[in-house]
C-alpha cells in the first residue's frame, strides 16, 4: 500500500515536472530556432538565399517588442551608415527631378517569383508606398512622413542637396534602425537614381514644392 | 444562377469601389465600401465547394478526409480551427490548418505531398485550389466561436517565440521586417490599409478573418497566400508552403489574436 502511494507520487511528480518544463525558450534559444526555419523556410538559390542574411546593422535593429536600442547601439548602426555611402561619380547630387517624379511612383523591382527576378529595366525608388507626395496627391501611403513642400520649406542649397542624398542613400545616418530602407546602401537604387531623387525632393519645379 | 448573382454582386461591388471618390480623412472612410462588401462576401460559395470536397473519397487511397484530426479528434470539426496552430504527436509537429489538411491529405488520401503544394495557391479568376475551399470549409465550422490557440506543449511555445522573432526580423534590400508595416495604427500603403498588428484588435482581425475572399483575384485566399504576398513585397525569395516559418508566424498572431470571434471567409481588397 505505502509502495502504491510511493510509486504513484514519484509519477505525479515526474509528470508535473514535464508538464511545468514547457515555457518560453529563451532569447538565444529562441534566435537558434527561428533563424533555422528562416532558412528552412525559401526554396531559392544560393545567390537569392543571400537576401535572408542579416547584416550587422540589420540585426541591431530588429528589435523585439519594446525593447530598446541602446546608445552604443545606434552610434554603431550610424557608424555603419556612414561608412556606407557612396556618392555619385560626376560628384553631383541633383539630377533630372522629372525622372525622380517617375521612380517615387514606382514600387516595382527585384521582386522574386518562383525563382524569376522580374524583369524590369531599373528598380523604382518605392516612395509613393510610404510618404505624401504632390499636394492634393491621394494615392500615397502614410507608413513614413509627408514628403510634400520638402524643398519649399528646407530650399535647395548645397548642405540640404547633400543630407537629402544621405537620408535616401542611407537614413540610418540620420534615424538609426528607422523603418525607411536603407536605399542605396542595399543596392536598391544606384547613386545616379538617387541624385533624380533628391532633384525630385529639392527642385523648385518638382510637383512636390507647388 | 445563385452562383452567377453573387459574382455578378462581386463585380458590381468592386466597380463601386474603383469608381468611388478617394477619401482622404484620416479614418477609416475607406473601410465602409468594405464593410459593404462582406454583407455580401461571394466566398461563402467556397464553403460548399469545400464541403463537397472533404466529404468526397478521394486520392490514390479513395477515402474523405472524416477521419482527419484537426486536434479535437477525428473528424470534429466544430471549434478545431479557432485553436490552430497547435502541437500534434503524430506529425510531433506544430501545425497550422494548411499545414494540417496537407498532413491530412497524403497520409489518409495518399495525395503526393509536392503535388499538393504546386497546386495549393490557386490562380486569380479560376475555382481556386482544393486546398483554399479545403481550408476555408474546416475554418467556417468554427465561425462564431472564439480564437484559443493555447501554448502549452514546449514546441508551441517555441512556435510562438520564433514567429515573434521573425515578425521583428529585418532584412533583405528593403530592410523590411513585418513590424515595418504592422507596427503602427491608421497606416497604409497607398491606399491600403495595414492592420496594426502588434495590436490586440490587429492580431484578432487576423486570426479571424482567413480565409477571407480577395476582392482583386475573385477567390478565396488562405493565410499561407497572404504571407507569400508580403515575403515578395519585402523581396525576399519564394516562401515554400506549409513550412516552420509560416506556422511560427501564424503562432504568434493568432495566439495574440485569442478570443475574436471567428468569421469566416473573410473580406480583403
Amino acid at each position: 500500500m505505502k509502495k502504491t502511494w510511493l510509486k504513484w507520487s514519484v509519477y505525479a511528480a515526474v509528470g508535473l515536472i514535464a508538464a511545468g518544463c514547457a515555457s518560453y525558450p529563451d532569447r538565444a534559444t529562441t534566435q537558434q530556432l527561428a533563424e533555422k526555419m528562416v532558412f528552412d523556410a525559401f526554396s531559392a538559390s544560393p545567390e537569392h538565399m543571400k537576401r535572408l542574411v542579416q547584416d550587422r546593422s540589420q540585426q541591431i535593429c530588429s528589435k523585439i517588442g519594446d525593447e530598446k536600442l541602446t546608445q552604443a547601439e545606434a552610434a554603431e548602426v550610424v557608424k555603419l551608415a556612414r561608412a556606407s555611402i557612396k556618392y555619385p561619380a560626376s560628384g553631383k547630387l541633383v539630377g533630372d527631378w522629372k525622372t525622380g517624379d517617375k521612380l517615387a511612383h514606382n514600387g516595382a523591382g527585384d521582386r522574386i517569383r518562383n525563382g524569376k527576378v522580374e524583369n524590369r529595366k531599373e528598380n523604382g525608388a518605392l516612395c509613393q508606398n510610404c510618404h505624401a507626395l504632390a499636394p492634393g496627391e491621394i494615392n500615397v501611403g502614410n507608413v513614413g512622413p509627408s514628403l510634400t513642400g520638402y524643398g519649399k520649406q528646407r530650399g535647395n542649397s548645397e548642405a540640404i542637396a547633400k543630407y537629402t542624398y544621405e537620408k535616401i542613400y542611407n537614413a540610418w545616418v540620420y534615424f538609426p534602425c528607422s523603418n525607411m530602407p536603407r536605399l542605396g546602401a542595399t543596392g536598391h537604387l544606384t547613386p545616379e537614381q538617387i541624385t533624380h531623387m533628391v532633384a525630385f525632393m529639392i527642385d523648385p519645379q518638382s510637383p512636390i514644392n507647388k | 444562377m445563385e452562383k452567377m448573382h453573387s459574382v455578378c454582386l462581386a463585380f458590381s461591388a468592386a466597380a463601386f469601389l474603383a469608381v468611388a471618390p478617394p477619401v482622404m480623412a484620416q479614418g477609416n472612410d475607406l473601410s465602409v465600401g468594405r464593410k459593404m462588401l462582406v454583407e455580401d462576401n461571394p466566398g461563402e460559395l467556397w464553403i460548399d465547394q469545400g464541403k463537397d470536397l472533404f466529404y468526397q473519397k478521394r486520392g490514390p487511397k479513395n477515402v474523405s478526409l472524416e477521419q482527419c484530426d484537426f486536434g479535437m479528434g477525428p473528424g470534429k470539426l466544430e471549434g478545431a480551427a479557432a485553436r490552430l496552430p497547435r502541437y500534434f504527436a503524430d506529425t510531433d509537429r506544430v501545425e497550422d490548418l494548411e499545414s494540417r489538411l496537407l498532413t491530412c491529405m497524403t497520409s489518409l488520401q495518399g495525395f503526393e505531398r509536392n503535388a499538393l503544394i504546386k497546386q495549393a495557391i490557386g490562380r486569380p479568376r479560376t475555382k481556386g485550389s482544393d486546398m483554399e475551399a479545403l481550408a476555408l470549409f474546416v475554418t467556417s465550422k468554427s465561425n462564431g466561436m472564439k480564437v484559443n490557440v493555447t501554448l502549452s506543449h514546449q514546441k508551441e511555445y517555441d512556435a510562438y517565440k520564433a514567429g515573434e522573432y521573425i515578425f521583428y526580423r529585418r532584412s533583405g534590400q528593403t530592410d523590411f521586417g513585418c513590424v515595418q508595416c504592422h507596427g503602427e495604427p491608421d497606416k497604409r500603403i497607398r491606399l491600403q490599409d495595414l492592420l496594426h498588428m502588434t495590436n490586440k484588435a490587429g492580431a484578432q482581425e487576423v486570426a479571424s478573418t482567413w480565409p477571407a475572399y480577395r476582392g482583386a483575384h475573385y477567390i478565396v485566399r488562405t493565410m499561407q497566400w497572404r504571407l507569400n504576398d508580403c515575403v515578395w513585397q519585402m523581396r525576399l525569395p519564394d516562401l515554400k508552403y506549409g513550412t516552420d516559418y509560416s506556422i511560427a508566424l501564424t503562432t504568434f498572431l493568432n495566439h495574440r489574436g485569442n478570443d475574436a470571434v471567428m468569421n469566416v471567409p473573410g473580406f480583403k481588397r
